[in-house]
């Protein structure tokens, strides 16, 4: 049985037929007109214009005007452009994407070859995560056939542009997926963040001027501009048009792909779509987007999954990655998860961040075993605030997130802990 | 020219510079201006890593990194308020839950940055209480540098240091997060001609040279400014100095000559000074044709009694001088006048070459070579030709670096002149052939200038008083003219009055003499560069 969401809509609606990964299965349905319509009739300031009143937001975990982000490429330069497809999905609770590449290839790379008109790119570098196989094994047949059919090389669609896109992959780290870890990794070099300024745009891969879009962003694309601006924003908030594709994983009855539009409330995601929690248990908190944002407890729910709703939970919409827990989560247990898991992947180049997430990771096991003191609580919150905003990328606030939000949010967890000098739910801990 | 305001000063400042260059650009950083820093170096790539550099510029929310903050004009930088306090402990905190608290036994101890920032801007006590990372010690990364990992902050000064300066790339960051660690790749160790480089710029003590590492304290050194002798180039230095012994030499920055930096060979030629092949005492060769130890008065008595005769016999013609690239400006001048006054018509100034990089190792192999063909020592060739001709019966010479094998090849040349006369530091095959051998002191141990490679005049002091009874080339030479009544000679020295006299009589010195040349040095009138002097 085919993979599909179980909630589709635009860009997932045909991820269920056989053929759609296809260039015949994917033109049948209409595939490759909106990328003919853009660079037939289309200027590219048109339709970087377009794609800024459609108000698109980039679905990588920034939510960053996608149309802003292409009018920075410089117009005016000799220097060859590129544009960088991020598809190194990594995030805890995030799988998206894989879904995209897998299903949507074709999707994606008419929404790259718009985006490419655009922004005047000349290759595509899709950087793939080094787990993803199947993915870069698809994407490379269906770039493959894109070439044959003349949609990608010297003269795409016998208009005379030029467009090339490759494939890298990635070799398995979690920071390559920040845009400069990963332009660093695409030239070969170890992943590290680069310092900005100057940012991608002017000084990208290869010091070329660069774009860097998630895969999803790129796949909205062909329908904002075969559709239009006021249909894109039929779906969605004001503030957050469009649908995006919401993966639920955790304590629900029915973990998988929803895609829905933005704005969508949480408490309808989880309870309605992914069917609540198994076994009558009830959710003691639900992080909305991705293991890098701040978990919401269970009274918070009702909040539209849009950034301008979350930001006042102190939270965000990050991937739209959804993990859901139940009543017999050790929350200490899950910040020991978490903060494992940053202390893995930071890259050790910033202080605050290398030394900060090991010491989080020391403490908050401390805790989890029943050595923890009372002390502990303020200096990891002392130690998180430490992290926030110092350093050369965005990690070292996704790791102080999550650690922040489950000490506001579960306190009572951690000094459980503290008191009864061992794990409270240490029996009922199971996954 | 934007101006810049830190903590209510107003600063010039570069177009394209970042605050802390800036500051360093305008003498003021930690000196004036204090913004710890770890990973910028002013010589190395900005990093931006370590995040202890940070202050409030106005106007930007966030706290900025002064390394990599571009100055812009009417830029408002806070240094030293509650904030930028804080954010400094907070990494000083950081980067001491990790670091061992082995000061007592460490090298570093002393002129340690970690050390010196934790009680400038660190917190009395640590609140971690965690184990410390376990990581490896005692790491010999190559024939010059141990390593010890624990004690690394992970700046990667040394890492861009070599990629950056000898371009040799011998050091990189492996593994992630506070896993980090830095090594050499397998079967590459750390060997390049300046690889002890990177023991001065760890600003901990994780990366020590084998060679000075458990020496001593590095609170008993006096640092003395003095000049690399290893070279052309004169490389600025400090000599680390106690009980009367230079226990290394660091470099010491001048950023018209060396930088920041030093070649290895460089460095480890302190060794020269306390060598156990330094001429310990004056020697005069006696009836039975073997050296005996003598004092000073008898050297020259003998000396000039032999030039007396020879100049009777012969005239002074036939007396030849070779001067020494290792000589400074005083001793060479004095040579000269010396030469002059004898009425000898044969001189030359005799120079080792060898290899030779674009950086700082050049291709003479001694500190003055410029110098003394500024003050008339043409090449020593003429004087070897005049030797072999036959046409030279006496040889005073300064050093023994005419031994090599592209002048004399060897002493041999020299076995049948009626007289030769030795001014020289260490022991050589000289003293198989000369009458009259006077030690004289290394540049570690004396008053004068030398001007290097790019005309730059340079001085060194009396950086430790000699072990044995030694004097400078010019104080001999002056004695000796005293003692054949030269004109001109009354037997003194000075080495401030030689200086003042070469300021006189060379239009090349004009304006310099001992103290306007100062620590860093200033270039031969006429230079091209003079102009842009600061």
């Amino acid at each position: 049985m085919l993979e599909t969401p179980y909630v589709t809509n635009y860009l997932t609606e045909h991820f269920g037929e056989e053929d759609y990964p296809t260039i015949e299965g994917y033109e049948r349905v209409g595939g490759y007109r909106a990328a003919r319509k853009a660079l037939t009739e289309m200027s590219p300031d048109e339709v970087i214009e377009l794609v800024k009143i459609a108000g698109l937001q980039g679905r990588g975990g920034a939510g960053f005007s996608t149309g802003m982000k292409w009018s920075f490429m410089p117009k005016d330069t000799d220097r060859p452009k590129y544009l960088v497809c991020n598809a190194d999905e990594s995030e805890p609770g995030s799988f998206k994407d894989r879904i995209l590449l897998e299903r949507g290839s074709h999707q994606m790379l008419e929404g790259i070859l718009i985006a490419a008109w655009a922004t005047g790119a000349s290759t595509t570098f899709i950087y793939i995560r080094g787990e993803y196989a199947y993915p870069a094994d698809q994407m490379e047949r269906a770039i493959g056939e894109a070439y044959a059919k003349g949609y990608l090389g010297e003269n795409v669609m016998g208009t005379g542009f030029r467009h090339d896109v490759r494939v890298t992959r990635g070799a398995g780290a979690y920071i390559c997926g920040e845009e400069t870890g990963l332009l660093e990794s695409l030239e070969g070099k170890k992943g590290q963040p680069r310092k900005k300024p100057p940012f991608p745009a002017q000084y990208g891969a290869f010091g070329m001027p660069t774009t860097v879009n998630n895969v999803e962003t790129f796949s909205h694309v062909p329908h904002i501009v075969e559709k239009g601006a006021n249909w894109f924003r039929s779906f969605g908030t004001e503030k957050s048009p469009g649908t995006t594709v919401f993966g639920v994983s955790g304590h629900v009855v029915r973990p998988g792909l929803y895609e829905l539009p933005l704005g969508t409330m949480l408490s309808e995601i989880v309870f309605e779509h992914a069917g609540g929690v198994p076994g009558g248990r009830k959710v003691k908190g639900v992080i909305p987007g991705g293991m890098s944002m701040s978990i919401l407890p269970a009274g918070q729910l009702d909040v539209p999954m849009a950034n301008e709703f979350l930001h006042e939970r102190k939270t965000m919409l990050g991937t739209g990655g959804i993990i859901v827990m139940d009543e017999t989560t050790c929350m200490v247990r899950v910040a020991s998860v978490i903060s494992y898991f940053f202390r893995d992947e930071s890259c050790g180049q910033c202080t605050q961040c290398r030394e900060g997430t090991g010491w989080i990771n020391k403490i908050v096991d401390r805790i989890e075993r029943g050595a923890g003191e009372e002390e502990d609580l303020e200096v990891l919150l002392d130690v998180a605030g430490k992290m926030e905003g110092q350093t050369i990328c965005a990690f070292a606030d996704a790791a102080a997130w999550p650690i922040q939000g489950l000490l506001r949010h579960f306190s009572d967890d951690f000094a459980e802990h503290v008191r009864q000098r061992k794990c409270p739910f240490a029996e009922s801990f199971e996954l | 020219m934007p101006k810049i305001t830190i903590d209510g000063t107003e600063i010039e400042a570069s177009e394209g510079r970042t605050i802390l260059q800036a500051l360093d650009d305008a003498g003021l950083l930690m000196n004036g201006v204090d913004i710890p820093h770890y990973c910028w170096h002013p010589k190395l790539a900005v990093d931006g890593s370590c995040r202890l550099c940070q202050v409030e510029v106005e106007g930007i929310p966030k706290l900025q990194i002064a390394c990599d903050t571009p100055v812009q004009d009417g830029m408002v930088v806070h240094t030293a308020n509650d904030r930028v306090k804080a954010a400094r402990e907070g990494v000083m905190e950081l980067l001491l839950i990790n670091h061992p608290l082995d000061c007592p036994i460490c090298d570093q101890a002393g002129e340690c940055k970690l050390q010196d920032y934790a009680y400038d801007y660190g917190v009395k006590a640590s609140r971690s209480k965690e184990p410390r990372r376990a990581l490896k010690k005692n790491v010999d990364l190559g024939p010059t540098i141990v390593f010890d990992q624990e004690r690394c902050i992970l700046c990667r000064r040394c890492v861009r240091f070599c990629r950056e300066i000898p371009k040799t790339g011998e050091l990189a960051v492996f593994n992630r997060g506070d896993y980090s660690v830095i090594e050499t790749f397998p079967g590459t160790p750390l060997d390049n001609d300046y690889s002890m480089n990177v023991a001065d710029i760890c600003p901990v003590g994780a990366l020590t040279t084998k060679d000075f590492r458990f020496k001593i304290r590095v609170w008993f050194l006096e640092e003395v400014a003095g000049i690399c002798t290893g070279c052309s180039n004169g490389c600025n230095i400090h000599l680390g100095v106690a009980n009367n012994k230079v226990y290394r030499y660091v470099p010491r920055r001048n950023d018209a000559v060396n930088d920041t930096w030093i070649c290895d060979a460089g460095r480890m030629s302190y060794r020269e000074i306390g060598a156990p092949d330094r001429l310990r005492e004056c020697m005069v060769r006696d009836e039975s044709g073997r050296l005996a130890p003598t004092g000073l008065d008898r050297a020259i008595e003998v000396a000039a009694g032999r030039l007396r005769r020879l100049i009777a016999s012969k005239g002074a013609g036939v007396i030849a001088g070779l001067a020494s690239a290792h000589a400074t400006n005083e001793d060479l001048f004095t040579f000269r006048r010396f030469l002059s006054a004898l009425g000898s018509e044969t001189s030359g100034v005799a120079v080792v070459r060898g290899k030779a990089d674009d950086l700082l190792i050049k291709e003479e192999k001694a500190p003055n070579g410029a110098g003394a063909r500024e003050i008339g020592f043409g090449d020593a060739r003429t004087v070897v030709d005049r030797i072999s001709s036959g046409g030279i019966d006496a040889l005073i010479t300064l050093g023994h670096d005419a031994l090599h094998e592209s002048l004399l090849g060897s002493e041999k040349p020299l076995a049948d002149l009626d007289t030769v006369i030795v001014l020289d530091t260490h022991a050589s095959e000289l003293q198989r052939v000369a009458h009259v051998i006077v030690p004289v002191r290394h540049a570690a141990e004396k008053l004068g200038t030398f001007v290097n490679v790019a005309r730059r005049v340079q001085r060194v002091v009396p950086a430790v008083e000699s072990a044995w009874e030694t004097y400078a080339d010019g104080e001999v030479l002056a004695k000796l003219g005293a003692a054949l009544g030269l004109e001109g000679f009354d037997g003194s020295y000075d080495a401030r009055q030689v200086a003042r006299d070469l300021a006189a009589a060379n239009p090349a010195f004009v304006g310099i003499d001992l103290d306007s040349v100062g620590d860093t040095g200033r270039l031969l009138a006429g230079s091209a560069a003079s102009g842009a002097e600061r």
